[in-house]
């Protein structure tokens, strides 16, 4: 057995990519369409630029939403949130890569999903903290809710780390609409199907949140009431 | 803390030595190297093997040949040439004395202060089995413990003496073709320990198995094969040591543990493994699997595991929940130094109702060195009520280390609930300031924020084995820089 021919490279298994070009502001709602399946995301966010972007699924969209985001200035920061609500057959994928390239970057994710139907929802989410990359903080969290016995969720939250002063989490969760809530509403005269849309909503509503957008909150609330029953 | 005291201190961190790593002067008998059909058959007849277990050897050996090396792992991975590793060694038996250890080998595991001859340890009675390269030298009190109808032996004499028990259960927690180097080891392995509790049996003292590579250009394949009966219950531990070599060595174990109803099974690991030098020239190449199936109902199994040596750590204790309401842990501390690399966590696979799993998971990383945990949690369509929590933090300690978490949730069920947190820090400035304002210098204050850390994952080692983790930890980090 020989030993390896790459032990002097620092950083492991660090793969270095050429630096992308910032790409400026863009829309802050992206709602996915069965249409637009295919298309690629990808942003470039420079030094001292804040980028806020939401995505929504809405029930009978099937796709698989790839999303890279660069951080390549001092500064930057990046806020990524969505939501899908999968019924029927959808099947929705997430696959998110967050690349903190320099020194100094904020991001957080936050996406939350409902899986009923036959559903299946999946969600990737990869943080890439590159060795020069000090002083990086970054947040993720996936939380999913299954709604009936054929929905499937799987989820992948990834950290891969090569810097050392940095401050990373992840969190993910799968599981139901709790039951002692819905007790606790329908012994105060709330019917049941009520109850869950307002669970539901609460569940989603921290994704929304800062947004203005009555027709989009609407069609997510039909959506859910969709769900429930 | 000043550039300079850092630079001293990570040089302190690598200049650390290994004592374990000396090497034992013994006649021992080997095979030529390589692998074939031959070497199998050889080995086979070495251990004076019944057939179905040659033909199980070989089926294994057929299999492997038509799989590939794994390469999913975060690792950079030294090519392993099969065909230039001795396969079988053996310490050749002093004729005149058959019935004794021999001297020197006894000399050596009592300098790893394994005790290969019955007798107190500090915390109660320890009975050990001790595998020397391939075979195993000894095991103690294997009388006592057959009162209780425990049987605790090597693997080989498990074959000739409870023939039936370990055909029942061989493989079937690990198939022979389930991976790669499961099926390298179920071809070619030498030796191990195999441990059955009867029905409604408490084992009254912690069993043990230690492993110890000596000779060069070996590879060590061992089994281990744990069956816990009804209502049973049982604490194993395993350890490992290696001497220092510039070559790379291969430990391709597999570890296979039945719980059945109720039976209770908690098995301790502390590997250390030689993990090559500052360079990263040399060290142990760590390919195990391990798995443990809770089959009735009830039945409890947990893993602890701290991982400080080896070049490379590539493995994933697992669980498989079959039996309703049964539960397992994971507790792991996975410390890197060096070039050492490090891709491990586990498997729990929910089938039964209302089963449990938890989930602590360590790392740290200093050095060049990369740690990854990898971790699957699935919930079967069956596994009503079913619960998990997942937690894995990582500490770095320098600025070229990795630590990177690649958990993986599957849920299939509506009633099933699974959570898992990850968070990646360093020692910060304050715990240190803190510590160092109250007398402690650099070394001894992380130490102690390092112990702290681990502390979830110590505090249920039994206790001999948390006493040598904690000593095991103070020597690899000694002085780390936050």
């Amino acid at each position: 057995m020989g030993s390896s021919s790459s032990k002097e490279v620092d950083h492991g298994n660090y793969v270095s990519t050429p630096v992308p070009v910032p790409t400026g502001p863009a829309a802050r709602v992206i709602i996915i369409d069965g249409s637009r399946s295919q298309e690629e995301y990808s942003f470039v966010v420079g030094e001292s630029e804040k980028l806020e972007e939401t995505f929504v699924v809405l029930p009978g969209v099937s796709a698989r939403i790839p999303v890279t985001v660069d951080l390549v200035g001092p500064g930057a920061e990046a806020d990524l949130k969505g939501i899908y609500i999968s019924e029927g057959s959808d099947e929705v994928t997430f696959d998110i890569t967050m690349h903190h390239r320099v020194e100094g970057c904020t991001s957080h994710q936050l996406f939350n999903g409902l899986a009923s139907g036959q559903s299946k929802c999946a969600f990737f989410g990869k943080i890439i903290v590159a060795p020069d990359a000090q002083k990086t903080e970054a947040y993720q969290e996936n939380h999913n809710i299954v709604l009936s016995e054929e929905a499937r969720v799987n989820t992948k939250p990834r950290l891969e780390i090569y810097a050392d002063d940095v401050k990373c989490s992840h969190g993910a969760t799968v599981g139901k609409l709790n039951e002692d809530e819905q007790f606790y509403m329908r012994s105060r005269g709330i019917p049941e199907d009520e109850a869950k849309v307002l669970q539901m909503i609460s569940f989603v509503a921290p994704v929304l949140e800062g947004l203005e957008d009555e027709a989009l909150a609407s069609s997510i609330e039909s959506a859910i009431r969709s769900l429930a029953k | 803390m000043d550039q300079r005291e850092e630079d001293k201190i990570i040089e302190g961190i690598t200049s650390q030595e290994y004592k374990e790593g000396f090497v034992t002067d013994i006649h021992q008998e080997f095979i030529p190297k390589g692998l074939n059909e031959d070497i199998i058959r050889t080995i086979s007849a070495l251990k004076q093997e019944p057939d179905w277990l040659l033909e199980f050897r070989l089926d294994a050996f057929r299999k492997w040949q038509k799989m590939e090396m794994p390469e999913w792992g975060h690792l950079d991975m030294p090519e392993i040439d099969f065909q230039d590793i001795i396969y079988y060694a053996a310490p050749k038996k002093d004729s005149e004395r058959p019935k004794e250890i021999d001297p020197k080998l006894e000399e050596t595991f009592e300098k790893l202060g394994i005790p290969v001859r019955e007798r107190e340890a500090l915390a109660g009675v320890v009975a050990v089995d001790a595998v020397f390269d391939s075979v195993s030298v000894a095991t103690t009190f294997r009388a006592s413990l057959a009162e209780k109808g425990i049987i605790f032996c090597s693997f080989s004499e498990a074959v000739k003496e409870h023939p039936d028990l370990v055909r029942k259960y061989l493989a079937s927690v690990v198939p022979s073709g389930d991976n790669f180097f499961a099926a390298l080891n179920s071809a070619v392995f030498s030796d191990g320990s195999f441990c059955y509790i009867p029905k409604g049996v408490k084992c009254p003292m912690d069993l043990s198995s230690y492993f110890r590579i000596n000779a060069a250009g070996t590879g060590q394949f061992e089994r281990t094969l744990i069956v816990a009966d009804e209502g049973s219950s049982l604490s194993y531990m395993e350890g490992c040591t290696a001497p220092m070599r510039d070559e790379n060595q291969l430990h391709a174990a597999v570890v296979e543990i039945v719980v059945e109803k109720d039976a209770d099974v908690k098995y301790s690991t502390v590997q250390n493994w030689y993990p090559g030098d500052a360079q990263g020239r040399g060290g142990i190449l760590n390919l195990v699997t391990k798995r443990g199936i809770c089959k009735g109902s009830g039945a409890h199994l947990s893993w602890t595991q701290v991982e400080t040596g080896s070049a490379i750590t590539w493995k994933y204790p697992s669980t498989i929940l079959k039996g309703d309401y049964s539960s397992s842990e994971f507790y792991s501390v996975a410390v890197t130094n060096n070039y050492q690399q490090a891709d491990t966590g586990t498997k729990m696979v929910h089938i039964g109702r209302g089963t449990k799993s938890r989930i602590v998971s360590k790392g740290i990383s200093a050095g060049h060195s990369q740690n990854s945990y990898r971790g699957l949690v699935r919930m079967n369509s069956g596994a009503v009520g079913a619960r998990n929590y997942s937690q894995c933090d990582s500490l770095l300690i320098g600025a070229l280390c990795g630590a990177h978490t690649f958990p993986d949730i599957q849920s299939f069920n509506p009633t099933a609930i699974v959570e898992h947190e990850a968070t990646t820090s360093k020692i910060s400035d304050e715990q240190l300031f803190y510590c160092n304002q109250r007398g402690l210098d650099a070394e001894d204050a992380v130490g102690l924020i390092v112990n702290g850390y681990a502390h979830e994952v110590l505090s249920r080692l039994p206790m001999e084995f948390a006493v040598e983790a904690t000593k095991l930890l103070q020597v690899s980090l000694e002085g780390s820089v936050g």
